[in-house]
């Protein structure tokens, strides 16, 4: 089974419409992979879906790298 | 003082005048002020009935020079002239007019009054529909609410009867043969006046040509027309500014709003504090606080308020089928993006944000606080993120601060709450809206439709819970503010102004284009007027009042309703610890939200915003000189002290919370 990061990439990549290559653990969503605002949002909604969970919002947004997004929906997963 | 009263020139007082190159069709039609002085006349043409108060002493200007009160080198027919004016270098003539005493007239064309004038009052303008049916007569003393009826209520024909034949009759009573130019003001270096009339301390300087209109003014609000302005069938009201070339045709300019740089409005009617550049306006109606500052926006058949145009703005009110017809609406707080496009008819929701272009007609009203995008041509829309934008609260903390207008008589009546039950309704809506569209999607289904938008299906969830902390917010404001203004000992107290008169929960609020109330107090309101019980402006106006400072106890009433609604109980009656979940739910989503907002702002300062920044190198070091750092930034921090004071109002009202009588079953203390 996937890990959380590896979860995390693909959806990153189908939404920003990138190459998953192009995705390290410490991209940075808006800096390296050109988030825009929208996009984070969406990219949000898009994790709560995948991990079935409902993110703090103020939070998942102060998220700034794949890394730091995989860690912090681990602390949803693991309860 | 003149009192009114003129007596004849005396013989020697003639050919005094005369050896100055003074000239009169008839001597004895010309009449002056008693201690009158032919010294202050030269070269001054009187035609037909000419009276001429005081005009012993000088003037001492702004700039420090010094006028000579007189008439110099004019040709006047048919004028009164008040006491301690200056005239001088009229070319072609004052005619037809009575000007008020301590006017400045200088290097002027024309000043003529043609016939009997309403001076602009009674014109009516085509406002929102270029197509006409929503003409709206305007006058001096149009406010923005009445123009709201007049424009969007028009199948409530005896309300439109009666507001028309309240313009009717005021255009009636100021038709004259003569135009007024009102005390102190002054006209400079203007071509030609035709039709106008001029309120008290009004500045002209520069101006081309003016029609038909009036231009109201006062000692505390003082309107100002400037250089090479154009025009015609117009109300400016007072505290303006119209400068820069601005070209005006059948218009309304409201309380301290500003005109210019070679603005065109054409059947535009904008109101207090609105400010129009560079741009074309055609048919807009513009409500309080639009701003559309930039070159190539186009605003067409179109309502707004509080609105602000990105550079390049356009939409298209022609399907090229039945002409020009067709209108939209943006609620109030509304942006456009540079070059972004709407295709009319369509409907915004409040404090949205509009970015792209869009080919669709789509009516959002019930997802305030949207982010409305085009991806692929597709119209798509983000309900509830525009509300943690950095923005958005920014807008909220500077509209009232820059409120213009002085005088004390003000026309439009505006609440700046961007929470609200108006607000707070369409939000409850919008919440409904999208569970109903969550609970009929599929899972593999990338879009949901709503009115002609389209909504990712993954952010339906999301975006129902931004209502609810946006709610959980407001409905704690509320309750806070109430709670700290009263001296209550027993929570049930709280309540006693509120127990004679229920809001139900469900009643509609509206913004009645700045002015948000009950829809049924509105409808009150309507059926005065409709009936004749209210007459005039003055009574209308006096009646919104009343529904103006009846807000915020209808807002305070409104809540304690939904309180009900949602809880299944009464808030007076309900428990000290379910008080206590309430307010601290408050805490939780006031701070979310600040923090939503803080990193909306600190994007600002990371990423790319550096990029062109340090053009030769050291562009770390140029942006903190230029732009500075986060940490210093007067709006991260004011940021913090809204995060502190979130937590002191909480820490306060919980201190009242452990204090007060609760009467419910559930009181821990009690």
């Amino acid at each position: 089974m996937a890990t959380t990061l590896e979860r995390v990439k693909k959806i990153t990549a189908e939404l920003l419409k990138i190459d998953i290559a192009m995705i390290r653990e410490d991209s940075r969503f808006v800096e390296d992979l050109g988030a825009e605002s929208i996009q984070s949002i969406e990219l949000i909604a898009a994790f709560d879906e995948e991990f079935d969970i409902e993110m703090d919002e103020d939070e998942a947004l102060a998220v700034k790298n794949v890394s730091d997004a995989a860690r912090f929906i681990d602390r949803y997963v693991d309860g | 003082m003149t009192d009114g009263k003129y007596i004849a020139l005396s013989e020697k007082n003639i050919a005094a005048l005369e050896k100055n190159g003074c000239r009169a069709e008839n001597w004895v039609e010309v009449r002056v002020a008693a201690g009158f002085r032919p010294d202050s006349f030269f070269n001054v043409a009187f035609t037909g009935k000419v009276e001429i108060g005081r005009q012993d002493g000088e003037l001492v200007l702004a700039d420090g020079s010094r006028r000579k009160y007189g008439i110099y080198n004019a040709s006047l027919e048919n004028v009164r002239i008040g006491d301690h004016c200056v005239i001088s270098n009229i070319t072609a003539g004052l005619r037809n007019v009575n000007i008020e005493p301590g006017v400045i007239i200088e290097n002027v064309g024309e000043i003529i009054c043609s016939g009997a004038s309403t001076f602009g009052n009674g014109h009516a303008v085509e406002a929102l529909n270029e197509g006409g049916g929503r003409e709206l007569k305007i006058c001096r003393d149009t406010s923005a609410q009445v123009a709201y009826l007049s424009i969007l209520y028009r199948d409530k024909k005896q309300l439109i009867d009666k507001l028309n034949a309240i313009v009717d009759d005021f255009s009636v009573q100021v038709k004259n043969d003569r135009a007024t130019i009102g005390r102190n003001s002054c006209i400079r270096n203007c071509l030609k006046l035709h039709n106008v009339h001029i309120g008290v301390n009004a500045n002209l300087d520069g101006v081309q040509k003016l029609q038909n209109g009036t231009v109201d003014s006062s000692a505390e609000a003082p309107t100002f027309i400037g250089d090479a302005v154009i025009a015609e069938n117009f109300i400016i009201q007072k505290g303006s500014m119209v400068g820069g070339a601005a070209i005006l045709s059948g218009c309304l300019v409201g309380e301290a709003a500003q005109v210019g740089k070679q603005v065109s409005l054409e059947n535009t009617v904008l109101f207090a504090n609105c400010e129009a550049f560079h741009s074309e306006l055609c048919s807009v109606f513009a409500g309080p606080y639009t701003v559309t500052h930039h070159r190539s926006t186009l605003l067409i058949a179109g309502y707004f308020s509080f609105f602000n145009a990105g550079s390049a703005t356009n939409q298209s009110n022609h399907m090229y089928k039945l002409g020009p017809v067709h209108q939209g609406i943006l609620e109030r707080g509304c942006k456009t993006g540079s070059f972004s496009y709407l295709l009319w008819p369509s409907r915004v929701g409040a404090f949205s944000a509009i970015l792209g272009k869009h080919h669709a007609n789509f009516d959002t009203t019930n997802l305030p606080f949207s982010y409305l995008n085009e991806e692929d041509g597709k119209s798509l829309i983000i309900p509830g993120m525009n509300y943690f934008t950095t923005g958005t609260f920014r807008d909220g903390l500077k509209w009232p601060t820059r409120d213009k207008r002085k005088n004390r008589d003000m026309l439009d009546f505006i609440h700046f709450d961007i929470l609200s039950p108006y607000t707070g309704q369409k939000m409850q809506r919008g919440q409904r809206i999208l569970l109903d569209l969550y609970e009929r999607s599929e899972k593999g289904q990338s879009f949901v439709s709503f009115k002609g938008i389209h909504i990712k299906r993954l952010l339906l969830k999301t975006c129902r819970r931004y209502y609810q902390l946006i709610l959980d917010k407001y409905f704690g404001d509320v309750l806070i503010k109430r709670m700290l203004a009263s001296k209550a000992t027993v929570f049930s107290d709280l309540f006693a102004s509120t127990k004679n008169e229920v809001v139900p929960h469900d009643e509609n609020w509206i913004d009645v284009c700045g002015l948000l109330c009950r829809q049924s107090r509105m409808e009150a309101l309507i059926t005065a007027v409709s009936s004749g019980e209210l007459q005039s402006f003055a009574e209308i106006r006096a009646a919104l009042r009343k529904i103006h400072a009846a807000y915020a106890e209808d807002e305070w009433r409104w809540f304690l309703s939904n309180y009900a609604h949602l809880h299944g109980c009464e808030l007076a009656m309900d428990s000290q610890e379910n008080v206590r979940n309430l307010l601290a739910q408050w805490q939780k989503s006031s701070l979310k939200l600040l923090n939503m907002v803080f990193s909306d702002a600190e994007k600002e300062f990371e990423g790319n915003v550096k990029t062109g920044f340090g053009i030769d190198g050291n562009a770390d070091a140029d942006f903190t000189a230029v732009r500075g750092v986060f940490a210093d930034n007067t709006f991260k921090i004011h940021l913090d002290s809204e995060i502190e004071s979130v937590n002191t109002k909480f820490a306060q009202v919980s201190r009242l919370i452990d204090t007060i009588k609760f009467l419910s079953a559930g009181n821990k203390k009690d």
